[in-house]
């Protein structure tokens, strides 16, 4: 065994947890939110960017330093398979990248439109989607799901002769289940509906191959398990003509005319660039293609697997999906608050994970009636020590949860 | 939500006193104890005992009401002034401000 499956020689006891010296560093289990720590070569990354002025094509008469943003580009378009690399726009986060998408995509479209999402989106998509509604720009259905997915054939029910368009998520961010968009996209595509995914929480976590996927736009952000900074994100859109620019300015390039340029990635990309999170971004995915997506996958599931092993020993945990496809493990525990508990972990434990509705309200309406649950999400700094130090705080929380009293 | 230094670390005394203003909850097993405070619509209170910090939500609409006799519980309660007439009639006034505000009557 490697050092980071070795569980059960860490010695950990759940009985023993409060005695034991909480490690010394902050324990991170918020990683699908944003991941930490980040990779030496990212924090090297950002000061080298801003270490010279910054270079851009068009933009500076120096030739100093490095072109991140081409360079970005051409990494997450190989590391995506998402050709050719100037279809891969860069944004401030998804949430910026699925408005742009949304917006772009409605913005012509004349007439009754329909639009499908499911449940398990989280608000980067609901909120737009919902606000569109209300404005009686689109209709909108919301399609369920059960055990994490949405089923296929109820996507293929739920279209309408003037549904146009789907917006899903790939991964939930609540459940960590990855759902099939390749069979929904293929059904999409028989009828002509255009395929929008957030793939927020998927990209650095499973292997991609958008080239074969059938999606028309796929969202990712940088500062989750892409592993760099906050304030970056992009969408890979596989046909440019397919959406609006809704956002003008200038490029560096083609500065006579006073119309945003047509070609790519200018049509979607107007002001100056987030040079520094670029340089991070494109360093913390050479990074997972250093480590390996498939080893990083690998060791996610394994430790994934004895956490959820470890909450199904105490019978008042109870588990909001017992088979993530994601490091994301989501719980309750019986007679105390998930606020509470997290409020626990972090001032008990020194363990922070996130608590509430993650942004995600129609999957908790189904799961817990909308009362929230504790999140906690790994990343490959993750370690088997950690989650075993985790597990065991949890655990003994839950097991002195139904202990509560009122002081007289 | 904020928090809050304490000159002294909480006791469960602390907590009997808060009780007086609403409900208190405690899981005495839980790490040296837990304890959690809540005055419905005013603020909630969560600490453990032993600790020298509480953290503290308060409801958004009302906190400029509800800041001061936050303040004014801890103060009593540290300075061991704590004439509950007094704090109860000053409770009754934040109330009705707060009520007001929240629900107009």
């Amino acid at each position: 065994m490697g050092k980071h499956s070795i569980f059960h020689s860490y010695g950990y006891d759940h009985q023993r947890t409060r005695t034991m010296n909480p490690p010394t560093r902050m324990i991170y289990m918020n990683n699908a939110a944003t991941s930490w720590p980040k990779p030496p070569v990212v924090l090297d990354a950002v000061r080298q960017s801003l270490s010279l002025p910054v270079f851009g094509s068009g933009r500076t008469t120096g030739s100093q330093g490095d072109d991140y943003v081409t360079m970005a580009r051409d990494v997450l378009s190989r590391f995506l398979h998402a050709g050719p690399p100037e279809h891969v726009i860069f944004t401030q986060n998804a949430t910026d990248s699925l408005n742009l998408l949304i917006q772009g995509f409605l913005s012509e479209r004349e007439g009754d439109c329909h639009v499908l999402t499911t449940a398990l989106d989280h608000n980067s998509v609901l909120r737009p989607l919902h606000e569109y509604e209300r404005q009686h720009r689109i209709r909108l259905t919301v399609l369920p799901f059960r055990e994490g997915m949405v089923n296929p054939d109820t996507v293929e029910a739920a279209i309408q002769p003037a549904t146009r368009l789907m917006v899903m998520t790939h991964g939930s961010n609540v459940l960590g289940s990855v759902q099939n968009i390749r069979r929904i996209g293929t059904i999409l595509h028989d009828h002509g509906i255009y395929l929008i995914v957030d793939g927020a929480q998927t990209a650095g976590h499973i292997p991609l191959d958008l080239e074969t996927l059938p999606v028309d736009a796929y969202v990712f952000t940088g500062h989750k398990a892409l592993f760099g900074i906050p304030g970056t994100g992009g969408f890979y859109l596989r046909n440019p003509a397919s959406v609006t620019p809704v956002r003008f300015g200038g490029t560096g390039t083609d500065s006579f005319s006073l119309f945003q340029p047509t070609g790519m990635p200018e049509r979607f990309e107007a002001g100056t660039h987030n040079y520094p999170g670029l340089a991070a971004l494109a360093a913390g995915v050479r990074y997972i293609q250093t480590v390996g997506i498939d080893t990083i996958a690998a060791r996610a599931k394994h430790q994934t697997a004895f956490l959820i092993h470890e909450l199904q020993q105490e019978s008042n945990i109870f588990l909001s999906h017992d088979h993530p496809d994601l490091p994301i493990i989501t719980f309750n525990i019986r007679g105390i608050g998930n606020d509470d508990v997290g409020f626990i972990l972090a001032r008990a434990y020194g363990i922070t994970a996130r608590t509430g509705l993650h942004c995600a309200p129609l999957v908790h309406r189904e799961i817990d009636g909308g009362s929230g649950s504790v999140r906690l999400s790994l990343s490959w700094f993750t370690t088997d020590e950690e989650v075993a130090y985790t597990a065991s705080a949890v655990r003994e929380i839950a097991k002195n949860a139904d202990s509560s009293v009122r002081p007289s | 939500m904020k928090e809050f230094l304490l000159d002294a670390p909480l006791t469960r005394d602390f907590f009997t006193y808060l009780g007086y203003f609403g409900q208190v909850e405690a899981l005495p097993n839980v790490g040296d104890g837990f304890y959690k405070f809540e005055k419905q619509e005013w603020f909630m209170i969560k600490g453990f005992l032993g600790d020298t910090t509480i953290e503290v939500r308060f409801r958004k609409e009302v906190m400029d009401f509800t800041t001061d006799f936050l303040y004014f519980l801890l103060a009593s309660y540290r300075e061991g002034t704590m004439d509950l007439s007094v704090l109860k009639q000053r409770e009754r006034s934040v109330g009705e401000r707060v009520r007001k505000h929240l629900h107009g009557v």
